[in-house]
């Protein structure tokens, strides 16, 4: 193990580069391109034995990733906001063929009102297309959960792709110590890719073939069952990472002070950093506050949120996007989740195109969860707006 | 660069550093941010920092365009760039101040007026969190990585050169701070349709849309001269400029708008009489 100082872009490459991926089909975008500059940088230097293939749109790059993925070997791409948007159509190719590529996606607001800070707006719709999703809070955690992925989506008893989302600069661009495993710790760890299917003149397949309606609900569901049967393989394989490599991230979800919360606030990304500091903050004042961090929107986990809300007397939900005259994504999966315990659920919006989320911020939602438990004020609060809601 | 090779300076003394920078619309010489925390324990604060213990101007021209030490806490400090000793260097507050001329060691030692390594190692002389050993290695680093050991090597003479250079006093407080008016509608007063142009507020034209309250005619390190009577009147100056610095007269003689003109150049290089030469510095 090494110490090293690293953003979140680059800690992802180096884990990329642990994971020895064999093809990086990329097109650059902001804040994504310290990624791809980085693993092409480690690819020219010889430092890893990969192919690294300029890509002339995102479209394409994840088209070359289907394709090389589909000859059966390790493939990992990278985008954000517009380049994530432009790569939609191929993106559900993947999952249906069982395809395991690993993307990372530095969320970053999707235009117009362009802009290139943090926002799920970018990835939050594509939580339909079968890819997994994962929401890391620091650049460790998006070091690991690169490494995990692999061994998730690589699973036979999986074998879905999945794309780790981290946040515009707050993560990508923020330095921070990062322990860097050894290559044969993760080696160890993550054994060679065993593809399900290979293009293989010996052995013709078609893969992504036409259906017609006489098969493609079987098919779909299939694959429906599959993202199911993910959630427990993400626990296993978390668990096992921990004994590897010494530390672990709960899984699906992370509790934070909740053993006897009585009101609880439900975040993702690197938003549960500073929302920690408000609950230590309120805790010290005596406050029953507590943390769930949603480490997965796809899959999602109903059963671990239902367990761990167990006794909270009110929950808030965080989202950093909100589907229009709806509520945040997060909020509608939890509220779904959590409906048969009946405590009051309230969703909060804020950090909207990157605006600064401070400890302040936090400790008003709490102030809203706690206020709701006695009257329902309102559903949905936006957090920092200017202006009455 | 120089905020994150802090951070990784004080990693290297045991604590926990984070480092960041703010994006707008950057470019190399035009105005920017970066935070950095350093704390012995882990670090779960993700926001901003409003109020930093220490400030580190690069480059002074900025004291007269923004109010850098707008947030800085009373019993704070202060490194500047500059060729003006500390009780010269008038940040509207008075606290401890490291002066060093920063631009000058670069230039020695490093062939070109990029300040960041140099600055560190004044940083190092303003505090006893981090010190110019770590700074050094640090240095060797972050540098070596990207540009080469050679690189690394000579980035961190630098820094011991400014270390040694730098001068420690106190800064004056004669101007005031003066905080930049803002425009911040709320939802309701934001024009419809992502169409923002100039809104008047008490007179003054503000707004994301807006370029009056950005100057990036600050930027500038060459300036265009005008010579008129050279001038055929073609209008291709005035086409080509990207930030439309060029207005036409009635008759097609143009004018410059210094307060926006960023020196890039392209018009003196379109220009088919010679009527537009590039002169060296920010002013005329
Ligand atoms: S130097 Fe560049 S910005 Fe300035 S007037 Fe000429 S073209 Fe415009
Ligand atoms: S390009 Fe030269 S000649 Fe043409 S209008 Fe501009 S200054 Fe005059």
């Amino acid at each position: 193990m090494t110490i090293k100082v690293l953003s979140g872009d680059h800690a992802v490459a180096y884990a990329v580069k642990l994971c020895r991926a064999d093809v990086i089909p990329a097109y650059p975008i902001t804040p994504q391109t310290l990624i791809i500059e980085k693993i092409s940088d480690f690819v020219n230097d010889g430092e890893m034995d990969a192919t690294f293939m300029p890509a002339d749109s995102e479209h394409s790059a994840m088209s070359m990733a289907i394709g090389a993925e589909a000859t059966g070997v390790r493939t990992f791409t990278a985008t954000a906001s517009q380049g994530l948007a432009l790569m939609h159509e191929m993106l559900y190719v993947a999952p249906q063929t069982r395809l395991p590529i690993v993307m990372a996606n530095v969320n970053r607001s999707l235009g117009a009102g362009s802009g290139i800070w943090a926002e799920y707006n970018d990835s939050m719709p594509e939580r339909e297309s079968g890819w997994m999703q994962a929401y890391v809070e620091d650049s460790q955690e998006a070091l690991d959960t690169i490494i995990q992925a692999y061994r998730i989506c690589e699973d036979p008893r999986v074998m879905l792709p999945m794309m780790v989302c981290l946040d515009a600069f707050v993560l990508s661009h923020t330095v921070e110590k990062v322990l860097v495993p050894e290559q044969a710790e993760v080696d160890s760890f993550l054994p060679r890719f065993r593809p399900l299917n290979v293009l293989d003149p010996a052995d013709p397949k078609f893969i992504n073939i036409a259906v017609s309606p006489a098969h493609s609900m079987e098919m779909r569901y299939q694959l429906d069952h599959q993202m199911r049967q993910a959630a427990p393989m993400i626990n296993l394989i978390d668990e096992e990472f921990g004994k590897h490599f010494g530390r672990r991230y709960g899984g699906m979800i992370e509790r934070y002070r909740m053993s006897d919360a009585e009101h609880a606030l439900i975040t993702l990304g690197s938003a549960t950093s500073t929302a920690r500091v408000a609950v230590d903050q309120l805790r010290a004042q005596g406050r029953k506050v507590g943390l769930i961090k949603l480490r997965y929107m796809r899959p999602f986990p109903h059963q671990e949120i239902q367990e761990a809300v167990k006794g909270v007397k009110a929950l808030g939900v965080f989202d950093r996007s909100i589907a229009l005259n709806g509520f945040g994504p997060v909020f509608t999966e939890v509220r779904n989740s959590v409906y048969r315990q009946g405590m009051p659920v309230t969703n909060h919006i804020a950090g909207i195109g990157g605006r600064d989320l401070t400890i302040p911020t936090f400790v008003q939602m709490f102030d809203k969860i706690e206020q709701s438990a006695n009257a329902l004020e309102r559903e949905c609060y936006w957090h920092g707006l200017r202006g009455e809601m | 660069m120089a905020a994150q090779t802090i951070a990784e300076a004080a990693i290297y003394e045991g604590l926990e550093a984070q480092a960041f920078p703010f994006f707008g619309a950057e470019r190399r010489g035009a105005p920017v941010m970066a935070f950095c925390r350093i704390d012995d324990k882990k670090i779960s604060v993700r926001t901003q920092v409003y109020q930093p213990d220490m400030l580190v101007v690069m480059d002074e021209s900025l004291l007269d365009i923004e109010p850098v030490a707008d947030g800085l806490k009373p019993n704070g400090s202060a490194v500047v760039n500059t060729k003006l000793s500390p009780d010269k260097v008038d940040l509207g507050i008075r606290v401890k101040c490291v002066s060093v001329d920063a631009t000058t060691v670069a230039l020695e030692m490093l062939k070109a007026p990029i300040v960041n390594t140099a600055i560190l190692g004044a940083m190092a002389k303003a505090n006893d969190i981090v010190t110019l050993e770590s700074i050094k290695k640090a240095i060797a680093s972050r540098f070596g990585e990207h540009l080469g050991e050679e690189a690394g090597r000579i980035n961190a003479a630098a820094a011991q050169a400014a270390y040694d250079r730098a001068v420690l006093g106190e800064s004056a407080a004669q101007r005031p701070i003066v905080k930049k008016r803002a425009w911040t509608p709320t939802w309701q007063d934001i024009p419809p349709g992502v169409a923002l142009g100039q809104a008047d507020m008490n007179g003054l034209k503000v707004g994301p849309g807006s370029a009056f309250q950005v100057r990036t005619g600050t930027w500038r390190t060459r300036t265009p001269r005008y010579l008129r009577e050279k001038c055929v009147r073609c209008a291709k100056c005035w086409f080509i400029c990207p930030d439309a610095a060029i207005s036409r007269e009635s008759d097609d003689h143009i004018q410059i708008d210094y307060d926006h003109c960023k020196g890039c150049g392209v018009c003196a290089s379109i220009c088919p009489a010679k009527a537009i030469e590039m002169a060296k510095g920010a002013k005329l």
